[in-house]
């Protein structure tokens, strides 16, 4: 499965989606103003639910901020099979698998381009919600592990995207189960309400669902400061999530080669 | 005799639907030729092709391709060969010095290596002043012609392309084949490709094999298969056989001696292949008129590709084809011709 050409490879597969992100102003430029739409809209909706009794922030925002943040992690790596539907049908998919590179690296380096793309994202979340007023508690080196958490977090579900987007062809049919996907993981996690605060059989989903273990941890740095043990935890299992997601998507790619 | 640089036996790809769409397939690409794989959509071009470059496996019988075994040594394969596919796989958002340098990475090459090369390329695309332009601004012919250059970064020994001109218009088809033939020429590389186009196979081609529901039912140089319809082709509308009989006629037609055979063809028509067309005619209108026979209008013309794939298989090549606009205009031309 690793060719010793797999990093280099990974890289220039990589190179090449930054080059369309950074070629399309108007992406770019949603990427980064759709955070500031939710953190206003969301902040000013929920501001109330501060008040419940247990809750554990003072203010929503402070709350919900890391809720963001993954949300727009987890819609950037749920689109990162589009690449392979449109490579695929551009017949760009099919010119890299006809070259000696890793098929692993196919997958990796697409993965590896929206890792990169949400760890910045995250930063700007954070610097849009620290203009609003919302505190970090980490500190300013809190920011490596809000990056690196958001890198892992995409790249996990990037890879379930990939594995998708290497079984349906169509666009129509990928945004379908995407959008089916998405919502119903955001509902089944602590994004937008603690745990406490949910029906034990949601709270019961939640504590299985991916997204918690990157949520935990964030708002560990957002409201109490460094916890070394949920870092690492959750590092660990979102790393191992993409490590399984795609290696899925380069096993279904090499079988739709058979 | 020159080297085999392609050789299939009982080449065969069932697909997991049980769809057979190779069945198999021999033959062989000798070093320097232009080879082409002639058929209607569907016929298994795409499929034979896909299992030469390694982008699928055969489910029976083998293939070697620069001597090794597409099975067993994949990548020794793909760094001997260049692919094009039919659709036009250049990035839009990169420009055209950026495509050709990330296909040489795809490819491994060295830095100093890719670099030459691609001044090279540029040079000979006569590209080099649009180099750092973005391929959306180009036109679609320099697009393609970019696209088979690609192919050619890592210094192939054949390259494959896959209906090379689809989709393009006349006289960009006609600059790709001066292409293709240059870089034959020029580099003295192996070109494999396929078509639908019996004009391209004519064309570029030095042999051409006909595929047809999977399998390959006529083999040679384009004059040769031309040469085994047997003669010129002549095609009769008869405005009224004054009771002759049909049987009848066809004997009396049959028994002309430049006549090699007789094909009905609907109403009142009849297509004749017959030696030295020209100097034939006379006797077979005399022999008409003998017979009483009134003839509406006559066409002779030489025997095309199309007609090779209409005698082995009896279904016509373009009618499976009618899109394009170069295809509607001779439609056109042969309806007005009529």
């Amino acid at each position: 499965m690793f060719t010793n050409t797999f990093f280099v490879d990974t890289w220039w597969v990589c190179w090449r989606e930054l080059k369309h992100l950074l070629g399309q102003k108007m992406r770019l430029f949603m990427t980064l103003f759709q955070p500031f739409i939710w953190l206003t809209l969301m902040g000013n909706l929920f501001e109330r639910v501060a008040m419940i009794p247990g809750f554990p922030a003072a203010k929503y925002l402070d709350y919900m901020t890391p809720g963001i943040v993954v949300m727009v992690t987890l819609f950037a790596g749920m689109f990162g099979g589009m690449s392979i539907v449109w490579d695929r049908r551009l017949g760009f998919f099919q010119k890299m698998l006809a070259a000696p590179i890793s098929r692993a690296a196919v997958v990796a380096g697409k993965m590896l381009a929206i890792g990169i793309q949400t760890a910045f994202q995250s930063l700007v979340i954070l610097g849009i919600a620290w203009g609003m007023g919302v505190s970090f508690a980490a500190g300013p080196l809190g920011i490596l592990p809000l990056a690196g958490l958001a890198f892992l977090l995409s790249m996990a579900f990037a890879g379930l995207s990939l594995s998708l987007g290497a079984v349906l062809t169509s666009h129509e049919a990928l945004i379908a189960v995407v959008n089916f996907l998405t919502m119903p993981l955001v509902f089944t996690s602590n994004a937008m309400m603690p745990l406490d605060l949910m029906p034990d059989w949601l709270a019961g989903l939640a504590t299985w669902n991916p997204l918690s273990y990157a949520i935990n941890p964030m708002r560990g740095l957002f409201l109490t400061g460094w916890a070394w043990n949920e870092l690492l935890n959750g590092a660990l299992v979102l790393a191992l999530v993409a490590l399984v997601t795609g290696s899925v998507a380069t096993a279904l790619i090499r079988r739709s080669l058979a | 005799m020159s080297k085999r640089i392609i050789q299939t036996q009982e080449l065969t790809k069932r697909y997991r639907g049980g769809l057979l769409a190779v069945d198999r397939v021999s033959f062989y690409v000798t070093e320097g030729e232009i080879f082409g794989l002639l058929g209607p959509n569907g016929a298994g071009k795409s499929t034979t092709i896909h299992m030469l470059i390694t982008l699928l496996k055969p489910t029976a019988g083998r293939a070697e391709v620069c001597g090794y075994d597409v099975s067993k040594s994949p990548d020794a394969v793909r760094r001997c060969i260049g692919y094009v596919s039919q659709d036009i796989a250049v990035d839009e958002s990169l420009t055209g010095r950026e495509n050709l340098e990330l296909q040489g990475r795809f490819y491994h090459l060295p830095k100093d290596v890719l670099e030459s090369r691609t001044a090279e390329l540029l040079e000979m695309l006569e590209l080099t002043e649009r180099a750092n332009d973005l391929v959306s601004t180009y036109s679609g012919g320099m697009r393609k012609r970019l696209d088979i250059t690609e192919g050619l970064i890592h210094r192939p020994r054949i390259l494959f392309l896959d209906e090379p001109t689809l989709g393009l218009d006349i006289q960009t088809r006609r600059r790709i084949w001066d292409y293709i033939e240059d870089l034959r020429s020029k580099h003295g590389i192996t070109v494999f490709l396929t078509t639908h186009y019996m004009e391209e196979a004519d064309h570029l081609c030095d042999r051409v094999a006909i595929i047809d529901e999977g399998r390959i039912v006529a083999l040679g140089s384009p004059a040769e298969l031309k040469a085994q319809i047997g003669g010129d082709l002549v095609r009769l509308k008869l405005g009224g056989r004054d009771g002759l009989p049909e049987e009848e006629l066809r004997r009396e037609l049959s028994s002309l001696a430049p006549v090699e055979r007789v094909v009905a063809d609907g109403a009142e028509t009849y297509t004749l292949v017959v030696r030295d067309g020209e100097r034939a005619l006379p006797g077979i209108f005399s022999r008409l008129i003998d017979l009483g026979v009134s003839i509406e209008s006559v066409n002779m013309k030489r025997p095309t590709l199309d007609d090779v794939f209409l005698h082995y298989t009896g279904k016509e090549l373009r009618d499976k084809e009618g899109s394009g606009a170069y295809y509607r205009a001779s439609a056109a031309i042969r309806r007005a011709r009529r």
